[in-house]
């Protein structure tokens, strides 16, 4: 019974929590694999800025530094920075599938270039790391933003007749100005937008949490995860100090 | 109940290809059905451009009719694209082959991989292929390993790879070697990619998230020819048993 732990970086409602572990209805995953979405307990409001991408490493490592030792077979991290992947690749065996650097590998098996679509204009920096340390950055057409602020609590219900439009054709204009071979979604907060995509544009639509879960399966599956000569192990075992940063810092984030 | 047709393009003896049967199918979804198919007439290896031309018709023609033939995706049992670009400007299933798709999967693992060829004649073709993808820079090295080598020869090259070319990953260069993966995963402690069990899962990836390749980047042709392509074949094979 393959169990992935899927780490949602932000604390939220049972109600907001549904709307991340309805991503899961959009795959078709082996009948044995369980998914268990936990949100985060510590972090920042927003992943928009680098006092946010700061915080948010500490924030998903805090969630699933014991996943392993809870029994976990994976973990997905449901946001496009991929934030905390390397960190917890350092101390965990398991696997640990970040969106970001998955969606454009993926999308380099079906074209040669992508574009991202993304909400707004603050997202921009999130990706700017995963390319680089890729070296593909040449093959990122564009990204393009329709200007929206993102809610990332009650994603995108109840807006889909504004934001949906806009994102078809910005997405279009990635193809027929850009030369994108391939969308992704810019952020799997985006999820409820992909399937009225997928079904309008001429290229293929990347949904990168549902992608995260099939690949944990695949890893598991293949017995295959991280190389530990790209992330070694840290030389002290930091878990306790996290966590207790992690305690710290909980009981100081500002009331719901 | 999804269908895959695999494309076998080389000969391989009975014995050998159950081997690879039983193991590509481990770890696939109980419903995904796999159909082996081997092409017309072809090069028993590419060690020459020529014979990479004459694989490339070989496993286009073998795979023409995959779509309308009811399958849900195609799958190559050899570490080559050749054949595969054409058939995705041919075909509105997923085309997957060992090579670029593995090694992209290869950098979600570490940042650069080093590819194990089988025999010295390989190395250029891997070269070409990673240079073709655009992945030369995240390729730390091609190393040949020959046919029938002991484990011992291929574990000092593939150790060479990680200490000496600073490779991440290491990817099994065929899809006959994929006897060497665990061990030589073990005695590294790298990932070892065994190339067509990563084809297969591939290739499910796509079809339970309902991805294909863009026809953007393989569009179709203006007029096509598929009873040329045929006739190609069929007089390749006529030539091969004359002989």
């Amino acid at each position: 019974m393959p169990r992935v732990l899927v780490v949602v970086p932000f604390p939220m409602s049972e109600e907001n929590l549904a709307q991340r572990r309805a991503q899961a209805e959009a795959v078709r995953l082996g009948a044995d694999m369980e998914l268990e979405f936990r949100p985060v307990r510590v972090g920042p409001a927003g992943y928009a800025s680098h006092h946010d991408f700061a915080l948010a490493e500490l924030s998903i490592v805090d969630a699933a530094l014991s996943a392993q030792d809870e029994g976990f077979d994976a973990v997905c991290i449901d946001t496009m920075s991929d934030s905390g992947m390397t960190v917890l690749r350092s101390m965990l065996d398991i696997p640990v599938i970040g969106p970001g650097r998955h969606a454009v590998l993926t999308a380099l098996t079906l074209g040669e270039r992508f574009s991202i679509l993304v909400m707004w204009d603050r997202w921009k920096p999130l990706y700017t790391k995963t390319l680089a340390e890729l070296g593909l950055g040449a093959r990122c057409a564009s990204i393009r933003s329709i200007g929206v602020q993102p809610d990332n609590q009650a994603l995108l219900a109840g807006k889909e007749d504004a934001v949906f439009p806009l994102l078809e054709q910005a997405a279009l204009r990635c193809v027929e100005e850009d030369g994108a071979d391939v969308i992704l979604l810019g952020s799997t907060t985006m999820h409820q937008a992909h399937a009225y995509l997928a079904a309008r544009l001429p290229v293929p639509v990347i949904n990168p949490g549902p992608l995260t879960y099939r690949l944990a399966e695949l890893a598991i599956r293949l017995r295959l995860r991280h190389s530990r000569r790209a992330y070694p192990r840290p030389r002290s075992d930091w878990r306790a100090m996290i966590r207790a940063m992690g305690d710290a810092g909980a009981a100081a984030m500002p009331a719901r | 109940m999804p269908g895959i047709l695999v494309i076998t393009p080389f000969p391989t003896d009975e014995a050998a290809l159950a081997a690879r049967k039983q193991a590509a199918a481990a770890g696939l979804s109980p419903d995904t059905k796999l159909t082996w198919r081997e092409v017309r007439a072809g090069p028993d290896a590419v060690a020459s451009a020529t014979d990479g031309m004459l694989l490339d018709l070989a496993v286009f023609e073998a795979g023409l009719d995959a779509e309308a033939g009811g399958f849900d995706a195609v799958c190559i049992d050899a570490f080559s694209e050749g054949g595969t670009a054409a058939l995705r400007s041919m075909l509105g299933i997923p085309v997957v082959a060992p090579g670029r798709a593995t090694m992209l999967h290869a950098l979600t693992l570490g940042a650069r991989f080093a590819i194990l060829a089988q025999g010295q004649h390989a190395v250029l073709r891997h070269r070409k292929e990673a240079a073709a993808c655009g992945l030369m820079a995240q390729c730390a090295s091609v190393r040949a390993v020959e046919p029938g080598a002991a484990f011992a020869t291929a574990l000092e090259e593939a150790r060479r790879c990680v200490e000496e070319d600073g490779a991440d990953v290491i990817l099994l260069g065929a899809t006959a070697m994929h006897q060497l993966a665990t061990g030589l995963a073990e005695a590294l402690d790298v990932p070892v990619i065994d190339p067509f069990p990563l084809c297969l899962q591939q290739a499910e990836t796509l079809l339970t998230l309902g991805l294909r390749h863009s026809r953007r980047a393989y569009p179709g042709p203006v007029a096509p020819r598929p009873d040329v392509l045929r006739a190609l074949l069929q007089g390749a094979a006529a030539f091969a048993a004359g002989r």
